[in-house]
């Protein structure tokens, strides 16, 4: 089912873009650049690679941003105003976020909504509810104190790979971030589930079929709970590194990333028309975006052209998925 | 349990779903009436219609696309653009109407680009919009930067935003002109029944021999000249244009009263004046809160769940 899409071309076109920005960007394939590239987008690439399981159902989660709003948030409130230990934070926050998640599946399994505007309606109801319990708010004076718990200021962590190897006298390597090895961790954990367990065949099915599904004997209230579930999570952990990247939370936090998100996903070879995808390709869209945001701003191109390339990406992106989608109804249903 | 009894429940619930709006709208007004007497006013109730007017141009413009099971998420920008070319053109000595027309085929320009993808490539609405979305606002910011621009000495325009006739706000008159040309447009023409056998059934619209691929591209001109009308009326009302006007959010704001009309997003089922009736209810319940000095936290919490119980009630029918 995975075959019809190749992450290959993804790969390719990545290299290419990467390789035409160390040419003509000076600075661009420069360490300091690597680690910018890798920690800010490592941050998206997790929101991409959530978004991805609802896609997968033929769904959208609009509600991702509002969710990494609500986590943050809560980590806020939890360790500054009642001090509770980081260490119960992390999957109190990441609980939090699943629960979110999970609600937006509920919705659309027995409430029966379109997803759109299901995680619509969740989109506006979280965002209010950061501001309900905006420690900010609540306890003014701790507005402008940081988060010091080492549990969670110690997701901001990097890594200095090339003196671990003993070769950083010879070239300067980036050092990793940790929310890009979690990251790694992330996409293999979920590119696991996907294909190799029965959940993973599962969502296959559900996505390509709702009806063939159904009659096969699958549970589709779960599954579908359990993607919008994933999403949340994923929107969660992305919440605990982008707060410990801050050391605060506040109410803005995650607005529009869904659109990021989603883009991130379609260019990464999800297809809309559900049942096609993988978890490795959503984060290499992040990182595409990424590249291809910080070397125009290397380039000297004004920020208002990179929204405008920003769509083009998207258009390309979505025409190409078509182009594919088409080439396979031509070649015949044997595919 | 005999049949009888379950087939009136049945048609009760049934009942209750196709007016569950309006019902809805009169249960809400009496409780604010009742909690806020200031809400029945005549100054306030006008102040309501005032303050849907832009909303409600760009739903009921945007009603079509929705009807045809697509989705226009561009709208927040080409509102913002069209009040700055507005502004420009203005500022380049052209009189009124030629600045008014530059603004609204600005929009129609990029509603048709967004309906050719959408028509011709069969591209998914979502993300073609998503992507003008992108693309506009950035135009729009090289065009005017993220300053506002004031729009001085220029009375003929400001009137269309302030003015107003036999003591109705001249928005008000445009919303319901609009409106008035949409339904003629639904329930008289051609077109209009195009548009709902697309929603219905794209397939047998096509193969029927009507032109699908034109209407669609068409929709989506419209809904963009909608949130066009929508950018200059509000340019004029604040006498100021600027790019980073129609935040985002304006889009979820436009689709809500869409949806809360009573018009499905799956397509076929809807009207323009389920839209009106939706934007009414939103309009009514948000002011109504801003009356009773509801936080915002809670009246966010409030249209979620009225979204979700509005749709969750339709999804029964």
């Amino acid at each position: 089912m995975a075959g019809r899409y190749s992450i290959l071309p993804l790969v390719g076109f990545f290299i290419l873009v990467f390789a035409f920005f160390s040419f003509t960007a000076t600075r661009f394939a420069s360490a300091t650049n690597i680690e910018n590239l890798l920690s800010g987008f490592s941050f998206v690439a997790m929101l991409a690679v959530g978004q991805a399981f609802p896609i997968l159902l033929r769904g959208i989660d609009l509600s991702v941003g509002a969710i990494v709003a609500v986590v943050g948030m809560i980590v806020f409130d939890l360790s500054l105003i009642f001090g509770v230990p980081g260490w119960l934070i992390l999957p109190v926050a990441l609980l939090a976020g699943a629960a979110a998640g999970a609600l937006n599946g509920v919705l659309v399994v027995y409430v029966r909504l379109q997803p759109f505007i299901a995680t619509l309606a969740t989109l506006a109801a979280y965002r209010g509810l950061v501001y309900s319990i905006s420690g900010r708010q609540l306890v003014p004076e701790l507005s402008t104190t940081p988060l010091r718990d080492p549990w969670i200021i110690g997701l901001e962590t990097y890594f200095d790979v090339g003196r671990f190897l003993g070769i950083s006298s010879i070239v300067k390597l980036p050092w990793i971030p940790l929310s890009f090895v979690a990251l790694l961790a992330l996409v293999a954990v979920l590119q696991l589930v996907l294909s190799a367990t029965r959940f993973g065949r599962d969502l296959f099915a559900v996505g390509g079929n709702l009806e063939g599904a159904r009659l096969a004997g699958i549970n589709v209230a779960r599954v579908t709970v359990a993607a919008y579930a994933i999403s949340g999570a994923c929107a969660a952990l992305a919440a605990l590194f982008l707060v410990a990247r801050l050391t605060t939370a506040t109410e803005a936090l995650g607005i529009g990333a869904e659109l990021t998100a989603i883009a991130a996903a379609v260019v990464g070879g999800v297809s809309l028309q559900g049942g096609v995808g993988t978890v490795v390709g959503p984060a290499i869209g992040a990182f595409l975006l990424g590249v291809i945001l910080l070397g125009l701003t290397l380039l000297g191109v004004s920020q208002f052209v990179q929204q405008i390339m920003t769509g083009v990406i998207l258009l390309a992106a979505i025409s190409y998925d078509r182009l594919l989608a088409l080439r396979v109804r031509r070649a015949g249903p044997s595919l | 349990m005999s049949e009888t009894t379950s087939i009136s429940v049945a048609s009760a619930w049934r009942l209750a779903a196709t007016h569950a709006l309006p019902v809805s709208i009169a249960i809400v007004v009496a409780v604010f009436a009742v909690a806020e007497p200031a809400f029945l006013t005549p100054d306030n109730l006008l102040g309501i219609v005032r303050q849907i007017a832009l909303v409600g141009i760009m739903a009921a413009a945007s009603t079509f696309v929705i009807m045809t099971g697509g989705v226009d998420l561009s709208v927040g920008p080409v509102l913002a653009l069209a009040g700055l070319v507005a502004y420009f053109v203005l500022g380049a000595g052209y009189p009124v109407p030629v600045a008014v027309l530059a603004g609204l085929g600005i929009g129609l320009f990029i509603g048709l680009l967004n309906g050719a993808a959408i028509g011709f490539l069969d591209l998914p609405p979502i993300i073609v919009t998503l992507a003008s979305l992108s693309i506009v606002r950035g135009a729009a910011l090289i065009v005017g930067g993220p300053d506002l621009h004031s729009i001085r000495d220029q009375p003929i325009y400001s009137a269309i935003g302030t003015g107003s006739l036999a003591g109705i706000p001249l928005p008000v008159w445009i919303f319901a002109a609009v409106v008035l040309l949409l339904v003629f447009v639904q329930v008289r023409t051609p077109f209009g029944l195009l548009v709902a056998a697309l929603g219905e059934n794209e397939r047998a619209a096509r193969l029927s021999g009507h032109r699908t691929r034109i209407t669609k591209m068409l929709v989506y001109g419209l809904s963009a000249t909608g949130a066009a009308l929508a950018g200059i009326v509000l340019s004029s009302q604040v006498h100021t244009a600027s790019a980073t006007y129609g935040p985002f959010g304006t889009e979820l704001d436009v689709i809500a009263a869409i949806v809360v009309g009573g018009t499905s997003i799956m397509g076929g089922n809807g009207s323009v004046v389920r839209t009106v009736v939706g934007v009414l209810f939103l309009g009514v319940v948000s002011n109504g809160m801003n009356l009773l000095n509801v936080p915002i936290d809670v009246q966010l919490i409030a249209k979620g769940a009225i979204i979700v119980v509005a749709l969750g009630l339709s999804a029964r029918r």
